[in-house]
């Protein structure tokens, strides 16, 4: 009756823990979940008929689940690691431990309290998804990490790097040990200055919206704030349309309004703390042998490896609100994995906040090839001010062009501050540019108010590529990127404007040639 | 790093200043020249872009037909007659001019390194791709290109934007030269 080649059993064969399916179950039906709630526990609210005979889907649903859980199997091979899944499309997939780019743990309460893990096995393929491992014992997830490791440790054993064996990965053990002094240690306090900072608020303020959204309070909620008058259309226009639907506003709606919006933004601020405090509680990076081991979280339990070596990129950023704590924020992109965007971005940040001190002392330790503390920054033509300010004033026009209507004389205000505001953009955010090449690798620089710096070492260098606008040929200017893998369009890419032409030239032969000297190790 | 050294590597001016050697000289592909794509590629975009553009321009004119059929004379129907009138010869333009232009602005090297891709008109670009970036490499041919003995050439890397760098237009033959020329010669694996 089958014809797929069956997977010839072994004892060293893996299964997933057997309380898997309830993850898988869980996660296949997360969309269901809430409507189905209701149906069962709120059956007073309007629930159409149809919804309920809907909950029938279930069952088919839940039997899958069990299934696709007992047929996924796993093996540790010499050399790799093999899986077997799928009910009805059978999938093999054989994956080399040197392949594997990231290896993180997650685990949420429920995890926890079951004393099991997710695990994801991310490689460099950036759309061929990575191998998930849903989930399984936590003593199985320390068995997978040590045979990574281990087998890493065996390929990559290069004579400088031999010393470095003896002490570091070689053991069977992979336990973060306790001997290596973790290189950054979040304290409550820095917890506490890194939701201040990063502003994660709205994502809780989102999450509580669609809470409220779901379960009818937000209605309720309205009603008793504007009363029936101004039903129809979302809700952000209600209560545009409650603050401001009675003609012309009256001072204390104004002043209310404006109440709101302080309110609003201290609200996300504080809930933005409180997200810090949870997500990253006990938040530790540490070095243990040639990988980077981070680890936080108060509920849900993240534990990812980054090995040094598949560190593409490092940008350091510090904001406005960086700089009254003295602090910065350090963000590397690696090669791969490009859905779970939620574990993604946590990983990206490999010091959510660190003290502007101890960057330097950091990054000599992710890139000891490239230093980043005296770096020669050359700047981009000057001619580059008036190019911006023209950009803007353009888009300056069209604003006020499409606001006179409403705003009438007032736009002529609405102009001024947006030529001052482009104007200070303008002569700031050009000379915040900068570019800088070393003989180990390429830096680049940008923004005023939001300041980034980014370098991508040469061996990580992909393709240069020059590029010229219309506006750029007609002053002799040009714009330069610098392509490496990682993370497409988020982060910081190395892309640098307003560049008279013959330096743009000079920079990308200067770093292709730089490039094709060295060898790429992923 | 001082500009001298820059610019002693800098690369050659842009097309259509720079000088190049036709396609057709001894051999298939030699490091360091400047080269223009096969002038069979006009050819083959011409083609193309007349099939495009007599599809569009033949449902062009049917809508515009149904149109009066069903509503005579309102505004509509003189709107996407008007529309017609302005849109076939934008797209004869596209036929039989813009591929001569768009052709005169490719070019390509191979170097010690890598390769050098020179291409567009209004928004221009070069692209450097080193030797030992490039991850695999396709030749392919469409029906058209087939047809006119013309290839093109896909070189992959492990970078997101530059993640497949394509040069089109090349004989076939130069194609798999070119590909046998930017394969890694070393076995090591990359990654």
């Amino acid at each position: 009756m089958r014809s797929f080649p069956e997977m010839p059993s072994l004892p060293s064969d893996r299964k997933l823990h057997p309380v898997s399916f309830v993850f898988e179950l869980a996660s296949h039906m997360r969309q269901l979940l809430l409507p189905g709630l209701f149906v069962l526990f709120a059956g007073a609210r309007g629930v159409e008929s149809w919804q309920i005979y809907a909950m029938v889907l279930f069952v088919p649903y839940a039997l899958a689940s069990v299934a696709r859980v007992l047929v996924f199997r796993y093996r540790l091979g010499a050399d790799e690691i093999s899986i077997w899944s799928g009910l009805i499309f059978k999938q093999q997939r054989h994956i080399p431990y040197a392949r594997i780019q990231n290896i993180d743990a997650i685990q949420n309460l429920v995890h926890r309290a079951l004393g099991v893990v997710q695990v994801r096995l991310e490689t460099a393929g950036g759309e061929e998804p990575e191998a998930q491992l849903k989930v399984v014992s936590v003593a199985a997830f320390e068995e997978v990490r040590g045979r990574v490791a281990q087998a890493r440790a065996q390929a990559t054993v290069r004579p400088t790097e031999a010393a470095l064996d003896d002490d570091g990965v070689s053991g069977a053990s992979v336990r973060a040990e306790p001997s290596s002094m973790p290189l950054l240690r979040l304290e409550a306090r820095d917890l506490v200055i890194c939701g201040l900072i990063q502003g994660r608020g709205l994502i809780v303020i989102g999450a509580l919206f669609g809470l409220l959204w779901e379960t009818g309070l937000f209605d309720s909620f309205n009603d008793r704030m504007f009363g029936d008058t101004f039903r129809g259309g979302g809700p952000i226009r209600q209560l545009v349309r409650g603050l401001f639907g009675q003609g012309i506003a009256p001072v204390q709606k104004i002043a209310m309004a404006v109440a709101a919006v302080a309110g609003f933004l201290v609200l996300t601020r504080v809930f933005s703390v409180g997200w810090a405090l949870v997500r990253l509680h006990g938040f530790t990076l540490r070095r243990s042998g040639d990988d980077l081991r981070i680890d936080f979280g108060l509920f849900t339990r993240v534990a990812a490896t980054i090995p040094l070596r598949r560190i593409q990129r490092v940008t350091i950023l510090e904001g406005p609100l960086h700089r009254p704590f003295r602090r910065m924020s350090v963000h590397v992109d690696t090669a791969g994995g490009e859905q779970g965007a939620d574990v993604q971005l946590q990983r990206q940040w490999l010091a959510p906040v660190i003290a502007r001190d101890a960057v330097t002392e950091l990054l000599r330790e992710i890139l000891p090839s490239v230093p980043m503390d005296a770096i020669a920054w050359r700047p981009v033509d000057p001619r580059g001010v008036r190019r911006a300010r023209r950009a803007w004033l353009v888009l300056n026009g069209i604003v006020c062009v499409l606001t006179v209507a409403f705003l009438e004389w007032a736009t002529v205000i609405l102009f001024g501050v947006l030529l001052g505001i482009g104007e200070l953009n303008a002569r700031k955010g050009v000379r915040a540019l900068g570019w800088s090449i070393s003989d180990s690798g390429v830096f680049f620089r940008s923004g005023w108010l939001w300041r980034r710096r980014t370098v991508a070492p040469f061996p990580k260098v992909q393709a240069v590529s020059v590029h010229e606008t219309p506006f750029d040929r007609r002053l002799g200017m040009a714009s330069v990127k610098v392509d490496t893998a990682g993370r497409g369009e988020q982060g910081h890419q190395i892309s640098v404007p307003y560049l008279a032409r013959t330096t743009a030239d000079a920079i990308a032969a200067d770093v292709a040639a730089q490039a094709a000297r060295t060898t790429f190790r992923w | 790093l001082n500009s001298d050294t820059l610019d002693a590597s800098a690369p050659p001016d842009r097309p259509p200043d720079a000088p190049a050697v036709p396609p057709s000289s001894e051999s298939l592909v030699v490091e360091g020249e400047i080269r223009q794509l096969d002038p069979r590629r006009i050819a083959v975009e011409r083609a193309g872009s007349a099939i495009f553009s007599a599809i569009v321009s033949t449902l062009h004119l049917i809508t515009a037909s149904i149109l009066w059929l069903t509503r005579g004379a309102h505004w509509d129907s003189w709107l996407v007659t008007a529309g017609w009138f302005v849109l076939t010869p934008f797209l004869l333009w596209l036929t039989l001019r813009w591929p001569a232009i768009d052709y005169r602005h490719w070019r390509y090297r191979l170097t010690a390194e890598g390769i050098e891709i020179w291409s567009g008109v209004v928004w221009r670009q070069t692209v450097v791709v080193p030797k030992s970036r490039v991850q695999h490499i396709d030749v392919s041919q469409g029906p058209l290109e087939r047809s006119y003995g013309i290839a093109k050439l896909s070189v992959y890397t492990a970078g997101t934007e530059y993640s497949r760098v394509e040069l089109p237009g090349l004989d076939h033959a130069t194609a798999l030269a070119l590909r046998d020329a930017l394969l890694p010669r070393d076995a090591q694996p990359a990654v």
